[in-house]
């Protein structure tokens, strides 16, 4: 009897795992036996800005498949881990018999040894969105596709100063990602840079999810400081969030909102006027070009001279709103 | 097994009390941040923080505590959340039918794997705390696949038609509290009702306390089950509904927050894990304490880093709090049934 229980409450959870990999897991399954194998590690698929990374790595696995390859897409369950979770991934890839290999080097620290080891085993690597070109020198990784997150947070605190907000609260909701640092950290230091100031408020992983607890912190820190004129969020949920805040503070008009990265939403307030500006860093164009060139140099040894290769920062504001909608209604920017 | 039996006032009947070491725990820490905050936090906009949190959690607090007093736990709240506000977004928001259609929509899916969570518990006769951990995963891997599919995103953008914004994503009172804080009364009303005044409460208690002897003086002991799962389901589509008018998009990765917090504000609200023994005012004193310990931190000015941090001192100091006098509490009973 007790066997038999012990055996549903398995299969039950084997069922659950299994609908779980399939949700998280292939992009394009078309296998060839000569192809090459391409995997590439990204973030939670049900992260928005993800969603759109992995698109544009599923539109260059199109010619990828064409030439006989495939292209897998590999990401973690949560962020609670991050740095382990997406170095065990390499590890798996390797395993997998990758012939090359797609990461966001978001805790070096955590990554850079499987990195290392896969680069060891003659995989190319390919580091895309996070890590920089610090990190392709530190693994001897091919190269970097993506923002420098210091130098977009830069700019943005430059527009921030140079359109009257001198004092500025970046809202974090990963304290510690090294990302999230940088781009706080580049907001600050682009207003320091134009005589204004900057800080950051960190919002702990028990709050993760949950907009009303991310609003209504972010106007408490509004309600505390009254100084501070601008809200920048490093994240499009969050910035709904703060939306929400700055109009229950009653400071609409007097606190200006931005935000890292792009939604509906976003356009729509940067369109009425209640949101300054986004800064983009054209996700798509991460998966897509860092996916290609892992394909193109595994296959061909074709690689583009430059590098790194930045696709962002780009500043979306009411002067080109209009084009940039198009684009995320079909989940491109 | 009547929580209510307490007869007059004296201070050893108040003190043995279920809930009355959640209202130390609760009082403590408003104290704690009102004195450390300073009038920001006691003033309305700061009322509003904590209330607006306690209310959304509370919501779900409040059916999850029927579903622990009764001995089992729902762990699903999170995908619940994240799924039926998802539903509302689809339906409503991407495909532009009408809003009413989109919450029943929503509530529905919510009924639905309240239902299965039930239906599975007590057919198989697993622990709850499996089965709820495996709909948690399959629902957020079925939430995350069909949105996908069917819009291409992950966040879906949604405008709530009225009276509906007015009824679930609105401010009252000074633009300040969201009307979820009214769905909060409601739902307090309601369980208190049900776990005070219906023969289904004694039966909750019951079952809690004896599944066995329960089932043998004969309460429908599945059927109570079931229910209890149907009722924790509700609470997290009605969060969903709330926040996806609220905030105007839904996105797969919400609500994972709630699982651990709607579980640390019932066990904070002085019911015990195993089952058997809690109450109403506790559970909404237990929401109360996690509201403040959230939102107080940022009332201080003090540095934001430290806030997990004292999050989880406040909460361990509310417990056990709470354990001395339930302790105290339970004792003080066993003395009464040998007089």
């Amino acid at each position: 009897m007790k066997f038999t229980r012990t055996a549903k409450a398995a299969s039950l959870l084997a069922v659950s795992a299994l609908a779980l990999s399939t949700a998280a897991g292939v992009a394009t399954s078309a296998q060839a036996a000569s192809g090459v194998k391409v995997y590439v590690i990204g973030g939670m698929p049900s992260d928005p800005f993800w969603s759109v990374v992995k698109r544009g790595a599923e539109a260059a696995g199109q010619a990828v498949s064409a030439a006989g390859g495939s292209v897998t897409w590999l990401g973690p369950q949560n962020y609670d881990n991050l740095g382990p979770d997406a170095g065990k991934l390499v590890d798996n890839a390797v395993s997998a018999g990758a012939d090359a290999i797609v990461i966001a080097d978001w805790v070096p620290a955590a990554e850079d040894p499987a990195i290392k080891r896969a680069i060891a085993a003659k995989i190319p690597v390919v580091i895309y969105n996070a890590g920089g070109v610090a990190e392709v020198k530190a693994t001897k990784a091919l190269t970097y596709i993506g923002s420098d997150e210091g130098v977009a947070g830069k700019a943005g605190g430059v527009y921030f100063a140079t359109h009257g907000v001198k004092n500025v609260l970046c809202v974090n909701t990963g304290p510690g990602n090294a990302n999230y640092e940088a781009r706080c950290n580049g907001i600050i230091a682009g207003e320091k840079s134009k005589g204004g100031k900057g800080k950051q408020l960190p919002l702990p992983s028990s709050n993760f999810g949950n907009p009303t607890a991310v609003s209504n912190a972010v106007k408490a820190a509004l309600t505390k400081d009254k100084t501070i004129t601008g809200v920048i969020t490093l994240g499009v949920q969050d910035a709904d969030s703060s939306a929400a805040a700055i109009t229950a503070a009653g400071l609409s008009g007097k606190v200006k909102l931005a935000t890292f990265d792009m939604s509906t939403n976003t356009l729509t307030r940067i369109g009425a006027g209640s949101q300054l500006f986004a800064i983009d860093q054209q996700p798509w164009l991460q998966g897509y070009l860092a996916t290609s060139v892992a394909w193109q140099y595994a296959q061909y040894g074709i690689k583009p001279a430059t590098s790194p290769i930045l696709t962002g920062p780009a500043i979306v504001d009411s002067s080109n709103v209009a084009l940039v909608k198009t684009g995320v209604a079909g989940g491109v920017r | 097994m009547s929580q209510t039996s307490s007869k007059g006032l004296s201070v050893g009947n108040l003190v043995r009390r279920p809930e009355f070491g959640a209202l130390i725990g609760a009082l403590a820490v408003y104290i704690f941040f009102a004195v450390a905050s300073g009038p920001d936090f006691i003033a309305i906009g700061g009322t509003a923080s904590w209330l607006n949190v306690s209310a959304e959690l509370g919501i779900i607090a409040l059916p999850v505590s029927l579903v622990m007093i009764a001995g089992d736990l729902d762990l699903s709240v999170g995908s619940v959340l994240a799924g039926s506000s998802m539903t509302l977004a689809i339906v409503s928001g991407y495909y532009g039918l009408p809003t009413w259609v989109g919450i029943i929509a929503a509530i529905a899916f919510g009924l639905l794997v309240g239902l299965i969570n039930g239906l599975v518990v007590t057919k198989t006769n697993l622990p709850s705390f499996v089965v709820t951990l495996a709909t948690q995963f399959a629902i957020s891997g079925i939430t995350l696949g069909t949105t996908r599919l069917l819009t291409g995103s992950t966040s879906v953008a949604f405008q709530a038609q009225n009276p509906f914004q007015g009824l679930f994503g609105s401010m009252i009172f000074h633009d300040k509290f969201e009307v979820a804080v009214v769905w909060w009364i409601i739902m307090a009303i309601a369980v208190s009702l049900v776990l005070y005044k219906s023969i289904f409460g004694n039966w909750i208690y019951a079952i809690g306390g004896d599944v066995v002897s329960a089932r043998a003086t004969g309460i429908p002991v599945a059927k109570v089950r079931i229910s209890l799962f149907v009722a924790s389901g509700f609470g997290a589509a009605l969060v969903a509904v709330i926040q996806t008018s609220l905030y105007n998009s839904a996105q797969v990765s919400n609500g994972q927050s709630f699982v651990f917090n709607s579980i640390i504000a019932v066990v904070v609200g002085g019911v015990l894990l195993t089952g058997g023994y809690g109450s109403t005012i506790g559970v909404i004193l237990g929401t109360i304490t996690f509201g403040v310990v959230n939102q107080g931190i940022y009332y201080t000015g003090w540095d934001a880093d430290w806030a997990a941090l004292i999050l989880g001192i406040l909460l361990l100091i509310a417990v056990l709090t709470n354990n001395t006098f339930r302790r105290l509490a339970i004792s003080g009973g066993k003395k009464k049934e040998k007089k």
